[in-house]
């Protein structure tokens, strides 16, 4: 019962070997078999946003996806998302403007504007909510991430 | 802890059904985006043994044209790809608007059409537009393939026509028709399911309704569509009174539960007038277009 599975996932641009039951997530294979935290647990049914990664560039729930059903698809997390350990715009407009209160919905903000902004390096606000709008915040601050989002589209104009 | 042991990814459809029909009943399902599937594992509300993933089912993939015109939205099309494809215009358009109205971006990227109507969920998006586009279900068993319309395919709560060992493989639409369609959904907050929705497909040719199709979501065990009231809707050309009486006729035939959305009481007073609000606006987009 429960036997382990192997799967090797592409994450931040490395080749991973996975070895965790049938039923592990991929937010399960990140944080418990990767040791890679930065990507959090909210609710685990998909609701809150915390878990959110890219797949072949697009979003994604980690606690949604199998871990073994991720195939060739390539994962990108938090941790991968500045490159070379640095920061991206998008991070570097959230510290600048206080957009970050607790911090545990970043990674999933993080990532949903990351995507945003590479679709559209313009949004404007209706498209900073939008993209926003399967995010969290517990600590309601809002209205700094999208004006941080504002800043970083207003400087690529 | 789950006892599931082993994950499938077939190539074609025919594989997926020997799967399925190889494994041990409720204990072998078929895996989509994951988005509902995933979460009740999670949660310890399913226990399989096996999953069968769609993901690697080229056939299911992406939405085609068929040689009469009319559109194939394969089983695994994402919501968001449904919310952007330019060909559901017209009379098609109440899919695409649907579609666009599921949950956030995030959801939309994951969910399934085939997915979606599977699982059933009465207050779900797709199933009062595909009732009221009167698209077809495309079903892959091991008799092979038949077609179910809309219409019949939802039975009851979270039950559809899909026998043992069947699956969805497609939706079919016939070709498109000049007139619109819309869909209407009243939420809590923005991204959540219904608590009432009306999705409407018009075909509207020289000055004349040629076809109306209206259903209602969120308020019983399927969505809820009657003849008699696209009969009115048609024969008074969408007029105010039409649209007064078919909201009426549904609002009886309503058969909504009290939730955590709503009370029964409320959903049966709200259908009329969400039903009034669609034809004025498509009286509105008529009068501008047509
Ligand atoms: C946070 C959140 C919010 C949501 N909000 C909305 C909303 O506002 N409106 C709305 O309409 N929906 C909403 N949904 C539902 C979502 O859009 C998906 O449609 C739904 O979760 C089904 O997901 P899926 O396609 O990934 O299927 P899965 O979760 O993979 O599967 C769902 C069920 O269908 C079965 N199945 C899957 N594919 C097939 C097939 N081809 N043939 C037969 N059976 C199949 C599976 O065995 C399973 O029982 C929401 C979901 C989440 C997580
Ligand atoms: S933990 Fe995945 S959405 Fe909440
Ligand atoms: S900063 Fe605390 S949850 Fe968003």
């Amino acid at each position: 019962m429960n036997p382990k599975l192997h799967s090797v996932l592409t994450i931040n641009g490395e080749r991973r070997d996975v070895l965790a039951p049938a039923s592990a997530t991929l937010l399960d294979a990140l944080r418990s078999v990767l040791g890679l935290t930065g990507t959090k647990r909210g609710c685990n049914h998909g609701v809150c946003g915390a878990c959110t990664v890219l797949l072949d560039g697009k979003l994604a729930r980690a606690c949604l996806t199998l871990a073994a059903d991720v195939g060739e698809r390539a994962v990108v997390t938090i941790e991968g998302i500045g490159g070379n350990g640095g920061l991206s715009p998008v991070q570097r407009a959230l510290v600048e403007h206080g957009a970050i209160q607790c911090g545990f919905c970043t990674p999933g903000v993080v990532i949903a504007l990351s995507e945003l902004f590479a679709r559209d390096p313009r949004p404007d606000r209706g498209a900073i909510r939008g993209a926003l709008s399967g995010n969290l915040c517990r600590c309601s601050g809002y209205a700094k991430i999208v004006e941080a989002a504002e800043r970083l589209a207003g400087e690529a104009r | 802890m789950s006892a599931l042991a082993r994950l499938h990814r077939p190539a074609t459809v025919e594989e997926a059904v020997r799967l399925l029909a190889g494994g041990d009943g409720e204990r072998t399902r078929l895996l989509a985006g994951g988005a509902t599937l995933v979460a009740m594992l999670n949660a310890g509300l399913v226990d399989p043994a096996e999953l069968v993933s769609l993901a690697a089912v080229d056939e299911l993939r992406g939405i085609g044209t068929l040689p009469d015109g009319g559109l194939r939205i394969g089983a695994m099309t994402r919501h968001r790809e449904t919310a952007a494809d330019v060909r559901l215009a017209g009379t098609l358009a109440v899919l695409r608007e649907a579609a666009a109205r599921i949950a956030n971006p995030v959801v939309r990227n994951m969910g399934t059409i085939g997915g979606s109507i599977s699982f059933a969920d009465p207050a779900a998006d797709y199933p009062p537009a595909l009732v009221a586009a009167d698209a077809a279900v495309e079903i892959a068993g091991p008799q092979g393939r038949r077609r179910v319309p809309a219409r019949e395919f939802f039975v009851d709560w979270y039950a559809t026509a899909l026998g043992p060992n069947e699956m969805v493989t497609a939706i079919l639409l016939a070709p498109r028709a000049p007139g619109l369609g819309s869909y209407d959904k009243l939420y809590r907050v923005a991204g959540d399911y219904a608590i009432v929705s009306v999705a409407l497909s018009v075909a509207w040719r020289d000055g004349a309704c040629a076809r109306a199709g209206l259903a209602v979501g969120g308020c019983g065990p399927r969505p809820l569509h009657l003849d008699e009231a696209d009969e009115l809707l048609r024969a008074g050309r969408l007029g105010a009174q039409a649209a007064r009486r078919a909201g009426e006729l549904l609002a009886a035939a309503a058969d909504p539960l009290d939730d955590v959305r709503a009370s029964a009481a409320y959903r049966r007073r709200v259908i009329p007038r969400m039903v009034e609000r669609a034809l004025a606006a498509a009286r509105d987009e008529l009068s501008r277009t047509a």
